[in-house]
């Protein structure tokens, strides 16, 4: 509704530019928010106003600075090496505070990660040194060229030693054989015989002894990686030939064992 | 206000000097605490929730004396709305309208500076209590435009209004103060 439409007498609440107190007094209300001095011939009822604005901005009671100490401690708090730092944020009128419970899931999603990475790094370890379950270690062999798995059968009564032995190393004086089955490890067979291939990290071991397991079973994958054992003819082969990838001590063959071994037929590996 | 030496001030708060902080804080105070008794029935705790607020954001806050102020009475209207004060409650400011200095009216002389200190303050407290007599609308942009020294535009960003909107009621608002003012004799 405009102007011309309503006397002010009719709508009273609204200031219209012909009313007292409407539009005419608007430069003294805006010199009102600066408390600035009005012309002495303002009406009584704006100096009245003016002098009530002036005690709302007046001086500060002392009770209202009774929240000094707390500003102060936490102020300090932050002033501390650990406090202001340049990043901290809220730079501005329209700016607030990251809460803090985003940063939280940061911090879990870069443990999370920090976790993973670590397990990775501890299982390609494990795939390298030949220590995975055997169906992992056969992925690991295909996927990232590990060592092939160690075979193994059940049940396994007799552990032979592994390259960890002692006596498994070039020079090295090997203890008696604890046990009658003779085993060879790859790195044991390598260094008396010169002709088993074996891959780095490798521990697998094969034993002469009684029972149905014969090198022939094994795929050509993991048969070519097996080093070349004879069994002695006085050696009755281990039920439990085998290939194991724990380390074990029991002390690895003699080299005079070894040479039996390598001259007894029927084991061409 | 703190002036022309706004500036160094509020460098050396961002230095970690706790003087400067403390002139500040001085300095905002009673502004922001009589602008928070306006809008909310728990103003000191709003007023501490919104200095542990600024705390941190100190050093990264770029601006002049206004454009801080600006910032703090932002800041202070969220905490207040935050903690749900704002709205549902009116402000308790318990002041009697016809309130008179006590050591006048029990014929006791007091020395000067604290009698002037007192009547500022019963001044002060009767003037909120007017002020909070007005629309909440109302007084919270009263507050914001004579205390807080805040502009139209500033305020406007405040309180969600066009500086036009705000100009027209903090109009309509010291009309109606002026009103309550002369019936209430406040300032005699």
């Amino acid at each position: 509704m405009r102007p011309p439409d309503a006397t002010p007498n009719e709508m009273p609440g609204i200031p219209f530019p012909g009313r007292p107190g409407g539009e005419h007094d608007e430069p003294l209300l805006d010199m009102l928010f600066g408390v600035r001095v009005l012309p002495p011939d303002a009406p009584p009822e704006m100096h009245d106003l003016a002098r009530a604005l002036a005690a709302l901005a007046g001086p500060a009671d002392p009770s209202e600075l009774a929240g000094e100490a707390a500003a102060l401690a936490a102020f300090t708090r932050y002033a501390s090496p650990a406090g202001l730092s340049p990043r901290s944020p809220a730079p501005g009128p329209a700016r607030h505070r990251r809460p803090a419970g985003r940063r939280t899931v940061r911090r879990a999603r870069l443990a999370t990660a920090l976790l993973g990475a670590a397990a990775m790094i501890v299982s390609i370890a494990a795939a390298y040194t030949g220590a995975l379950p055997e169906p992992i270690q056969q992925v690991a062999h295909l996927t990232i060229n590990a060592p092939p798995p160690a075979v193994s059968h059940p049940a396994p009564k007799q552990r032979e030693h592994d390259q960890s032995s002692p006596a498994a190393r070039p020079g090295s004086q090997p203890a008696p054989p604890a046990q009658p089955a003779v085993s060879a490890s790859g790195a044991a067979a390598g260094s008396t015989t010169g002709s088993a291939p074996t891959m780095p990290g490798s521990t697998g071991h094969l034993a002469c002894g009684p029972g149905p397991w014969q090198p022939q079973s094994l795929p050509p994958v993991l048969r070519s990686a097996l080093p070349k054992v004879t069994c002695p003819p006085s050696a009755t082969p281990t039920p439990t030939a085998k290939a194991t990838a724990k380390p074990s001590p029991t002390p690895s063959p003699s080299k005079s064992a070894l040479a039996t071994a390598k001259a007894t037929p029927g084991w061409s590996g | 206000m703190i002036g022309a030496a706004f500036g160094s001030v509020l460098a050396g708060a961002q230095r970690g000097d706790e003087t400067a902080f403390v002139r500040l804080f001085r300095d905002v105070q009673p502004a922001l605490l009589r602008y928070l008794r306006v809008i909310t029935s728990d103003a000191e705790d709003v007023a501490g929730d919104t200095w542990a607020s600024v705390v941190p954001g100190l050093r990264g806050f770029r601006g002049d004396e206004e454009a801080f102020r600006a910032w703090l009475f932002t800041i202070a209207r969220h905490r207040a709305a935050d903690a749900g004060r704002s709205r549902n409650r009116r402000p308790a400011i318990p002041v009697d309208p016809n309130e008179t200095v006590l050591t006048e009216a029990a014929g006791q002389p007091a020395a000067p500076d604290t009698a002037e200190v007192a009547l500022e303050s019963i001044a002060t407290r009767r003037a909120l209590a007017l002020v909070a007599g007005l629309p909440p609308d109302q007084a919270e942009i009263i507050m914001l435009r004579v205390v807080a020294g805040l502009d139209p535009g500033d305020v406007g960003r405040i309180v969600g209004k066009s500086p036009g909107a705000v100009r027209v009621t903090a109009h309509r608002a010291l009309r109606r103060l002026a009103e309550m003012a002369q019936r209430a004799g406040v300032t005699q």
